[in-house]
């Protein structure tokens, strides 16, 4: 499998902090990646510097072949990368369907004329991304669709993550970041709501995905292979056995998950 | 009893109920002179009101509004219409209901612009006189008809709202809202010294001339002589409608939804690929050209402007209009312009001490009902 995103020799400095250091990592095309490591080691930063929300300070990213280094965050989304955030990032007041929309944006007409004085056009697009969104929803949770024009604000904290997973979904991309989708939410609530990302890869839609999580159980049970940061650095790599048996691993990571 | 009541007033009945009591109580307002009936019909309607949401029947307003949205148009158009031939003769009600209609074109604008796309403006007054002094340059200087000095007004207005943008977009937060400030106060200051816009004693403006019928003299109708500013009222009503569908257009619609992202969260925003700038950018020249097309009718209906009518306060009271209605919610919006324009009007003694009242009305309104009278409802696309 030849890979979709290729990040060589990634550097980003806040300050005197080095978040990311010299960091390489590939994204091979419709794989399940996850990303590990212990609060602060970077990865939060991995994905802002890739989706172009920072500039690194040196270094590359080249996604299907292009380089997209230092790219504004909207032409990555463009070029097909969505994610979620991990301190949700809804417009909370907005219904679940204009938030689903937001997530559309490359999609949707902007036109004045269209929008103001061509309402019938208007409503047959309206239609279209409404059953769109619909059939998203059904697939995380059938009792979401009924309430999707409510005011997102009004919905459970699970209910919230699939709604953002749904705005990233919508524009089809090509690779999705999800960061933590489960903080926040109870084993109980993050089995299934990892059941239904899972279940959303084998839908024919073929992405990539890129998760970070704490949780060592759903790394183990959805990811084909994963990345151990630490301190920036990236510690090993590989499936979930080889990491899980790596001495250091276990040191940086895993050790201080037994003190706890 | 109660629930039957509700289910009453939820279907269509209760837009013409609505509307009805609202045409009794604005007719009864306004003819009021004396202190003491006045202050009882605000009593009646804070207390109706206070009433109103603790029985639910704001709940009950509100469904019947987004069934039978229609209806509560044209009810929305008979009231003012209603109002504008009860008071047919009397020239002094008239011009506060045209002002009321003017005014909330201009806050409509100024919703655009702070409601839609967060885009702070302390300058709304200052777009209100640049369509005003344009318009009225036009016509005295330029000798265009008026209804072209009117249109050109709002694009005026929005002209240098697409030279004032950019200072205001390069700063974020409290300096944007200081670089509108500092624009408010120069335009002010501008208006008095320059004498070729008459300095601060101000300009007399030609009358609105449509189709050949001067809006400056009275017409007679069967025996009755019906005051001239009857026409400026329907003027003002057609503005205030045209600005009303645009406006709700605009918000039901993938521009709407734009600006509402970037208001709410703009690095969300960024990461759908959403144009920060070109959405700020539309709001802000979009809500000074209502602004200022605002400006320039109310300059023909007032026949006379003068610097003092487009101060920084002026602007302080368009922003309160906005906070009272509940930002976001253009029925909010007129509703609250109703009050701010005509309680200082009513209380002649309290005129001076206005803008102390409504500051104590939108703390009020800050701590109690942070979204305002009417808080904004989710969207929908119809
Ligand atoms: N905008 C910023 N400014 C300054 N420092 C930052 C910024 N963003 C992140 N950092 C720092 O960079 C380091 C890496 O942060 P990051 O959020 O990427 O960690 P993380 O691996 O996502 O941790 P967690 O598991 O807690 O989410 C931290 O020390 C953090 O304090
Ligand atoms: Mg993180």
């Amino acid at each position: 499998m030849k890979p979709l995103l290729c990040c060589a020799n990634l550097t980003m400095r806040f300050g005197g902090l080095t978040a990311l250091d010299s960091l390489d990592l590939d994204v091979l095309e419709g794989e399940i990646l996850g990303l590990v490591g212990p609060n602060g080691s970077g990865k939060t930063t991995f994905f802002n510097v890739v989706t172009g929300i920072y500039r690194p300070d040196s270094g590359n990213v080249t996604f299907d072949g292009e380089d997209i280094t230092g790219l504004a965050a909207q032409e990555i989304y463009y070029r097909g990368i969505a994610r979620t955030f991990q301190r949700s990032r809804l417009c909370l007041d907005l219904s679940v369907f204009d938030n689903i929309m937001i997530g559309n944006h490359k999609a949707l007409h902007l036109g004045f004329w269209h929008n103001i004085f061509k309402r019938r056009e208007f409503k047959a697009e309206y239609e279209l991304f409404r059953e769109q969104a619909t059939q998203l929803l059904c697939a995380l949770n059938p009792e979401l669709a009924d309430r999707i024009l409510k005011p997102v604000g009004d919905l459970s904290m699970i209910d919230r993550r699939r709604v953002e997973i749904c705005r990233a979904l919508i524009s089809r991309p090509r690779l999705l970041f999800l960061d933590e989708p489960s903080a926040g939410m109870t084993p109980d609530e993050t089995r299934q709501l990892m059941d239904e990302i899972v279940a959303l890869d084998t839908d024919g839609q073929a992405f990539s995905l890129v998760l970070i999580e704490h949780e060592m159980e759903v790394i183990r049970r959805i990811t084909s292979r994963c990345v151990v940061l630490n301190f920036g650095r990236k510690l090993c790599e590989g499936a979930y056995e080889t990491v899980t048996a790596d001495s250091q691993v276990q040191e940086a990571y895993l050790g201080r998950e037994l003190e706890e | 009893m109660m629930r039957q009541m509700l289910a009453f007033l939820s279907g269509s009945a209760g837009c013409i109920v609505f509307a009805l009591a609202i045409i009794v109580w604005l007719h009864v307002f306004l003819m009021a002179e004396e202190h003491v009936p006045i202050f009882i019909c605000l009593v009646t309607v804070v207390g109706l009101g206070v009433a109103a949401n603790m029985l639910k029947v704001t709940d009950a307003v509100r469904t019947s509004l987004a069934e039978h949205e229609r209806l509560w148009n044209l009810c929305a158009l008979a009231v003012p219409l209603a109002l504008i031939w009860l008071f047919r003769e009397d020239h002094y009600n008239l011009f506060l209901i045209g002002a009321i209609m003017v005014y909330a074109v201009a806050v409509l604008g100024l919703n655009v612009q702070l409601g839609y796309a967060g885009v702070i403006n302390f300058s709304c007054a200052s777009f209100f006189g640049i369509g005003a002094y344009t318009s009225t340059m036009l016509m005295t200087g330029a000798g265009l008809p008026p209804l072209a000095a009117l249109l050109l007004g709002g694009v005026m207005a929005a002209l240098v709202g697409c030279i004032l943008i950019f200072p205001v977009l390069r700063t974020s937060g409290h300096y944007a809202a200081l670089v509108t400030m500092a624009f408010a106060l120069l335009f002010k200051v501008f208006m008095d010294v320059n004498d070729f816009f008459g300095g601060p004693q101000g300009i007399t403006v030609p009358p609105m001339t449509l189709f050949g019928i001067d809006f400056s003299h009275n017409m007679l109708f069967g025996d009755t002589e019906l005051s001239f500013y009857l026409r400026y009222d329907l003027l003002c009503l057609l503005l205030l409608g045209l600005a009303f569908c645009f406006v709700r257009r605009l918000e039901r619609s993938w521009i709407g939804l734009s600006m509402d992202a970037v208001r709410s969260d703009d690095t969300a925003s960024a990461c759908f690929g959403i144009n920060i700038s070109r959405w700020k950018i539309t709001a802000f020249v979009v809500g000074n050209c209502l602004s200022g097309l605002a400006g320039a009718l109310y300059a023909m209906m007032q026949a006379y402007i003068s610097p003092a009518n487009f101060t920084f306060s002026d602007s302080l009271l368009f922003l309160s209009i906005l906070l009272l209605g509940g930002i976001g919610n253009m029925w909010g919006v007129i509703l609250a312009t109703v009050f701010v324009v005509l309680i200082p009007e009513k209380f002649q003694v309290i005129q001076e001490f206005r803008y102390l009242i409504y500051s104590g009305l939108v703390l009020l309104m800050i701590i109690f009902s942070p979204k305002g009278l009417l808080p904004r409802q989710p969207r929908s696309y119809s």
